[in-house]
């Protein structure tokens, strides 16, 4: 388990127990935090993605959620990676539902509800 | 009324299409081509994404999916996966709202192992306390196939 460590502690048994044992701790801590650090990058790669077709994450997000989608965010920053048109049409749909959504608030009602705001109910 | 800098609000007017107009148009002119583009088979590799074993994954055929638990399946059993999120081509995506009828898309998979993980060590230690433990910990895993992802011209 110790090969690899640097100066004393891959020959001397005392200095490598100790090594080894902080290595596992550390390694079981770092498990949990591999999640969250995951999806920090997820999040930066879908913000920059958003980005560049005019969308801020916060309305993106958001959007994506009021009209259904349900897309988890390991999921939107693969394809904002390889999937550009993808990503794209993505966002257009996120920006429509927020036009929808300052019109249905500043117009406040007697006005013709907007097509992408629409709850679907499906029978799989 | 004049025109001055609280006439107008600040953010930019912008006007929605009629949602009349717009359902005639998609109704027509959308789904009829790509109806047409399935039904022709002039799509290349299809992607999809499938939330399967409480993850979402975004697959293509023959690929290989490694799941963290154990299926009640076994080996080389075709699998049919439900819960299609969303279904894409060069041309044309399909998003489900959220999920996408059964009869739209189909993606099949098979079983290939069912292993155990490399054996992983969990420790806890409290210096000066005298308090260690110690656990080694292999999870069972599945690796899946996927066969094929097809889809069906059957829009409305």
């Amino acid at each position: 388990f110790f090969q690899h460590f640097r100066g004393r502690k891959n020959r001397c048994y005392k200095l490598a127990v100790r090594s080894v044992r902080r290595a596992f701790v550390r390694s079981t801590k770092a498990r949990k935090e591999k999640k969250r650090f995951l999806r920090a990058l997820w999040i930066t790669r879908i913000e920059a993605a958003s980005l560049e077709h005019g969308l801020k994450y916060p309305a993106f997000i958001s959007n994506l959620v009021k009209s259904q989608v349900e897309l988890n965010r390991k999921v939107l920053a693969d394809l904002a990676i390889y999937e550009p048109k993808t990503f794209k049409s993505l966002a257009a749909l996120a920006q429509r539902r927020r036009q929808e959504g300052f019109l249905a608030a500043l117009g406040d009602g007697k006005e013709p509800e907007g097509i992408f705001s629409r709850i679907v109910q499906h029978h799989y | 009324v004049a025109k001055t800098s609280l006439s107008s609000p600040p953010w930019p007017e912008v006007k929605l299409p009629d949602p009349v107009e717009e359902a005639k148009y998609h109704a027509a002119e959308v789904v009829r081509k790509v109806n047409g583009l399935i039904s022709a088979g002039q799509y290349g590799r299809l992607f999809a994404v499938v939330h399967f074993a409480s993850k979402q994954w975004k697959i293509t055929s023959e690929d290989l999916i490694m799941m963290d638990n154990v299926l009640e399946a076994e080996c080389g059993d075709r699998i049919r996966m439900e819960k299609v999120l969303l279904v894409g081509a060069d041309d044309f995506t399909l998003i489900g709202r959220p999920l996408l009828g059964k009869d739209l898309v189909r993606v099949e998979a098979t079983v290939i192992e069912k292993t155990e993980s490399w054996p992983k060590v969990n420790m806890r230690f409290w210096r000066r306390h005298n308090y260690q433990r110690k656990k080694i910990i292999a999870n069972p895993q599945t690796v899946l196939r996927i066969n094929t992802i097809e889809i069906y011209p059957c829009l409305s």
